[in-house]
């Protein structure tokens, strides 16, 4: 008996769904971002909105990427729906803790689909995450070094606004 | 898995019980499905269509609450010329048929995967 569903799909219904569910989880993180965009703006950190407008659009990517991922190898790609984005925040530093804990959620849910790629030797899907594993080293640095800095700047005085000036310049070249 | 192979019908079964069967058929790529008296071929596309469609249906709740829910399903797919009208008891009957085959499916598929890589 030929295997009729491998012929239509190279992955499994079940890599399709947590691709789905990474899809979604992509979909949010980009939300997010534009609202704490939107919240810095509206509280006149303009360096913070700018930041925060460039990654909801690296998030968007993300999700494009992973969606024409499910589509090219055959599965169904489902644009998703988005609820519950955090519209004020108590603080400038609450918004880059909130930043942090997103990509420490999203780096551990790629390390759940890798396992399942290894479960189930699907070995091209795991070349596929591969980029997203690495793009979450970079990620997560951002977010840890933007709150880091409120540390080594201090909130007194214009420390604000200088954390502010600062943001933009993070940059992560590590050639490992 | 019983190989049917004759001339004018390429047909594999995949799965039965006492209500229903369903039957492959290599050439035409599709699933022939023997169930409530009705004879209907699914392909890859409609075939997960009506796995989701019998999955999603809350059968505890139509078995419990029966003043609130009438006593058919009916299941209709989009973009398929296919329609199941069906009671609480023979969605049961299907979602098992279906269930079986999906394992039967993916049994195939360990196995064909298996081989191939001996193979190549
Ligand atoms: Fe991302
Ligand atoms: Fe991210």
């Amino acid at each position: 008996m030929k295997d009729l569903i491998r012929v239509r799909s190279l992955i499994s219904a079940e890599i399709e769904a947590v691709l789905n569910q990474q899809i979604k989880k992509e979909a949010y993180s980009s939300s997010i971002y534009l609202s704490m965009a939107s919240w810095c703006d509206r509280n006149g950190f303009d360096g913070s909105a700018d930041y925060f407008f460039k990654q909801a659009e690296e998030e968007r990517h993300h999700q494009m990427k992973l969606y024409k991922y499910v589509l090219d190898m055959g599965g169904t790609a489902i644009s998703p729906e988005i609820t519950n984005i955090k519209i004020e925040y108590n603080s400038f530093r609450e918004v880059f803790e909130d930043a942090l804990d997103q990509e420490v959620a999203i780096t551990q849910s790629f390390k759940n689909i890798a396992a399942k790629c290894h479960k189930e030797q699907d070995f091209v899907t795991m070349e596929f995450l591969n980029w997203f594993l690495k793009e979450q080293r970079e990620e997560e640095y951002k977010a840890r070094r933007a709150l880091e800095l409120f540390e080594v700047i201090g909130e007194e005085g214009t420390g604000r606004w200088q954390i502010d000036k600062h943001v933009g310049s993070i940059k992560y070249d590590s050639e490992a | 898995m019983i190989e049917t192979g004759s001339a004018s019908s390429s047909l594999t079964e995949v799965f039965h019980t006492k209500h229903g069967s369903v039957q492959q058929c290599d050439k035409s790529h599709q699933w022939l499905i023997e169930f409530a008296g009705k004879s209907a071929k699914f392909d890859y596309r409609c075939l997960l269509k009506l796995k989701k469609a019998v999955y999603s249906i809350d059968i505890e709740r139509a078995l419990l609450d029966t003043a609130a829910v009438p006593d058919v399903e009916i299941i209709f797919l989009c973009a398929c010329e296919h329609c199941y009208v069906l009671s609480v008891a023979e969605v049961i009957a299907l979602k098992e048929l279906l269930q079986g085959t999906f394992v039967m499916l993916e049994l195939n598929h360990l196995i064909t995967d298996c081989l191939n890589r001996l193979v190549y």
